[in-house]
């Protein structure tokens, strides 16, 4: 029984045809007559397009200093300026953490000097034919600019085409890229006339032919050039200790963005004495008191016991809810959310037994999880020290991708609980989930939103209150859950009998079987669909215009035309506006195939 | 009867029982698969399941570990009868060693993790305890260069192994095949087969639905014959290849030897 692969001589596969440019033209542009009559009609079309998207860029009604001016107001909407600062620090922070994760996962999305040559060329020969589209009411210094720009950048990538032979081209890493191109972002920032935009008390303040403001300046530098070093570390680190550097940086992602918004940028005011008195405490209690009790109820041969313990703290923090609905005794927040987490950890202790090792463990995560919770919640309930003229302190882009980003997040495991509720044995959870899933499927979106900003208050129990945000946010998760789910159950459907038998063959319970074996092949699955979800989450964030919100459509729309300096100016704001969702919603797209790749390389059938 | 025959019932006689059906019945919605099946396998015994298909063998080893629910009569193994509570089904079943026709690996999990995942979260075994056990079962079953790839990347015979092996890891009392070899191409056929030669000599109660003619000869202690839901005929395979009783016997074995 030996599995050595017959060992023959193996030919190397021939060199493929040589792939001059002219030759693809040939052979895929013009190869025939109807061909050639396609690629003349389309490269038209193709150019007429472009023509007259140019026209409206260059149009001269349109006042792209309307855009510079308010890039602040887009990107962080009316945060106070002397603490944007904390913007700074968030951005940078997730830059980093980008950056870090980006190395410890090994991302490389491979390229080679060629590679890079070519994007030189292409980048040129878009530039030159830009130059040949303008209009002619466009400024003359970014006509000349292009002209130069693209003759240099396309002699410079032709030249690298035909000085790095074939033979001789080289893999290039992706640390090598990134680095090359913070070089090339930081002599940008340094070196291109952008001009300096933006209000002084009030005043427009445009000066242009000249190199961005510092402030913009000076951070952006930092944050290009930490970004690589972060990539560097989290390369170092992903491979001498890559589990553990994984598995923090996806806490990280999970909380971590929640501790930007409610701590660095709402900048809570703690009352130090309360947070002794009260707070302290009581995480502590929770902390060590769940983790003993975990310690204890996760031996083996203790799941009888751990299951009736769950079942009564489960009972007591569903009656504390009920309590709290009716004012019959009061109770902070947070102990009652404390005491409903104490009960599902309990709940699914057994499921997680082990031996002592395992259990420390298990206690561990318990301590830090309580540790973090409690910090946010107390963050979250402690008045902010901002002095923010209009009431939301997140607005702009920042808002944007912080709804979009927390959607998604919680509307994920929403979604999948609920996909498995609808696949689940029980009628009682299949009905359940099932009319769930229909009924907001059968609402437009719009509705549920109000429905949560206008209505939810209403149904809140005595002295709680919701900020407007939060209920827009509950509306998307809501909304979102839904078509999860649905995208989920494809995947669900899609595991294989055997696999369910298998898995009980094995002795397996239900919540082992779905966490360890059903779940990761189903969401495997459901990611070209999960992605294409997470895209819509992202643009339909624009909807919060509607109900209240100051995201980035709204501030295109009516804040910046309603400015006095930019009077019915929309065109410049929109078209930008449309430029950064198309940005970030490519990006997703573009990634998503690479995990998918990634994620499929292994298992092929 | 023969001399060896009767030695082998004398031997079997007195071992303890370690699967007991009595007039098991299921349906699957109007058609009955099983009507009425009668068997016992003893502690260390192989018994061979043979059959026209559809005739019920691997319903009645599928409900062995209740991957199949029957409907009437007893099932009793090692001592604990199969009933609807869930706990001693899964306790079953984690005793109970089951090799499918299709593999049935996890595709998403390395070889090693395959084989491990049970014993860490059912068995309760630390991690590196539970690795080194799969080692010596991957290197049991002649693949253990292997332990790092993931299932699509092996040959139909490596994973049929790996199924085995992650059967083994449970340290199981009972292996249940269901046609072990029927998926494979013929070249592999006989690597899964030395497996579980080699798991009969070491004294494994095991109950195995398979065509292998060759394999039942050599191996098992008795053979059923089963046919439309029935247990047409037990015995030896001396019995079986020389002088069948029931005529149906005959004639099964007269179109498939």
């Amino acid at each position: 029984m030996t599995d050595t692969a017959a060992v023959t001589t193996v030919e190397a596969p021939p060199e493929p045809p040589g792939t001059s440019a002219v030759r693809w033209v040939r052979d895929n542009l013009f190869s025939s007559v109807s061909n050639t009559l396609q690629t003349i009609v389309f490269t038209f079309i193709l150019l007429g397009l472009f023509r007259w998207v140019l026209g409206q860029v260059f149009a001269e009604e349109a006042d792209w200093t309307s855009v510079a001016t308010n890039m602040r107001l887009l990107m962080s909407y009316n945060y106070p300026a002397e603490q944007l600062v904390r913007i700074w620090v968030s951005a940078a922070a997730l830059f980093l953490m980008l950056g870090m994760s980006l190395g410890a996962w090994g991302v490389d999305p491979g390229t080679s000097r060629r590679g890079v040559a070519r994007t030189v060329t292409s980048i040129g020969v878009v530039a030159l034919i830009t130059r040949a589209l303008l209009p002619v009411a466009a400024p003359a210094g970014i006509a000349s600019a292009l002209l130069v720009g693209g003759l240099v950048l396309s002699a410079l990538g032709v030249a690298g085409l035909r000085f790095i032979p074939r033979a001789r081209d080289r893999r290039l890493s992706f640390s090598t890229v990134l680095a090359g191109a913070a070089v090339v972002g930081i002599a940008v920032l340094w070196l291109v006339p952008f001009g300096r935009y933006g209000f002084a008390d009030g005043e427009l303040l445009a000066e242009s032919g000249v190199t961005v403001a510092m402030s913009t300046r000076v951070p952006w530098t930092v944050v290009l050039v930490l970004v690589v070093v972060f990539h560097s570390i989290g390369r170092i680190l992903g491979r001498r200790i890559g589990a553990a550097v994984r598995r923090l940086l996806l806490v990280f992602w999970i909380v971590g963005p929640a501790f930007i918004i409610f701590l660095v940028l709402r900048d809570p005011e703690f009352d130090w004495g309360r947070v002794a008195r009260v707070d302290v405490p009581m995480a502590a209690g929770f902390a060590l008191g769940g983790a003993a009790l975990l310690f204890v109820l996760a031996r083996p041969g203790r799941e009888e016991l751990a299951r009736a313990v769950g079942a009564l703290l489960l009972a007591f923090a569903v009656f504390n809810w009920v309590a709290a609905f009716f004012g019959w005794y009061p109770m902070l927040q947070k102990a009652r959310i404390s005491f409903l987490l104490v009960a599902l950890a309990v709940l699914v202790a057994p499921t997680f037994a082990g031996e002592r090792a395992v259990r420390l463990r298990l206690a561990g995560v318990w301590i830090g999880a309580m540790a973090l919770v409690h910090w946010l919640i107390t963050g979250i309930n402690t008045p902010s020290t901002l002095e923010i003229a209009a009431p939301p302190f997140l607005g702009g882009l920042v808002l944007t991708v912080g709804i979009a980003y927390y959607v998604m997040l919680v509307s994920f495991p929403l979604g999948v609980l609920l996909s498995l509720a609808r696949t689940s044995r029980l009628p009682i959870f299949r009905v359940l989930s099932t009319s769930y899933i229909e009924v907001i499927r059968g609402v437009p979106l719009i509705t549920v939103l109000f429905f949560f900003s206008i209505m939810l208050p209403l149904f809140l129990p005595n002295g709680m209150g919701i900020s407007d945000l939060a209920a827009v946010f509950a509306g998307y998760t809501v909304f979102s859950a839904a078509y999860m789910a649905e995208n989920i159950r494809g995947g669900l459907q899609s595991v294989r009998r055997g696999q369910y038998e298998a898995a009980d063959a094995l002795g397996l319970t239900t919540v082992q079987r779905t966490v360890f074996i059903v779940l990761p092949q189903a969401l495997r699955v459901s990611i070209p669909n999960l992605v294409g979800q997470a895209i819509a989450t992202f643009k339909e964030t624009s909807l919060i215009a509607i109900v209240g919100g100051f995201d980035l459509l709204r501030i295109a729309n009516s804040t910046i035309p309603n400015q006095p300096d930019f009077l019915g100016q929309k065109r410049p704001a929109l078209l930008f506006i449309s430029v950064v969702y198309f940005v970030v919603a490519y990006t997703m797209s573009k990634s998503s195939q690479r995990l998918e790749a990634r994620l499929q390389a292994g298992q092929a059938r | 009867m023969s001399i060896a025959d009767q030695a082998l019932t004398d031997d079997l006689a007195g071992r303890r029982d370690m699967i007991v059906c009595r007039g098991v019945k299921k349906w699957f919605g109007d058609f009955q698969a099983l009507s009425g099946v009668d068997v016992t396998v003893k502690e260390r015994e192989v018994m061979v399941v043979l059959g026209p298909s559809g005739s019920g063998k691997s319903t009645l080893i599928r409900c062995i570990n209740r991957l199949e629910v029957h409907q009437e009569g007893t099932i009793i193994v090692d001592d604990v009868e199969l009933t609807n509570d869930t706990r001693n089904i899964e306790q079953i079943r984690s005793e109970v060693g089951m090799v499918f026709q299709q593999f049935n690996l996890f595709p998403h999990l390395t070889v090693l993790d395959n084989i491990t995942l049970a014993p860490i979260w059912v068995r309760k075994r630390p991690r590196v305890e539970a690795e080194r056990r799969a080692m010596e079962l991957l290197e049991r079953v002649g693949i253990p260069e292997q332990a790092g790839k993931f299932p699509g990347q092996l040959s139909g015979g490596q994973q049929q192994r790996v199924a085995i092996a992650r059967s083994l890891a449970m340290d199981p009392k009972i292996m249940l095949f269901d046609e072990p070899t029927s998926a494979l191409d013929p070249e592999m056929i006989a690597e899964v087969l030395d497996v579980m030669k080699d798991l009969a000599r070491g004294g494994m109660t095991m109950m195995v639905v398979t065509h292998e003619m060759g394999f039942a000869r050599e191996v098992a202690d008795r053979l059923v014959f089963m046919e439309s839901g029935d247990v047409v005929e037990v015995g030896t395979p001396e019995h079986f290849f020389t002088a069948p009783k029931e005529e149906r016997t005959k004639l099964f074995l007269s179109q498939i030897l």
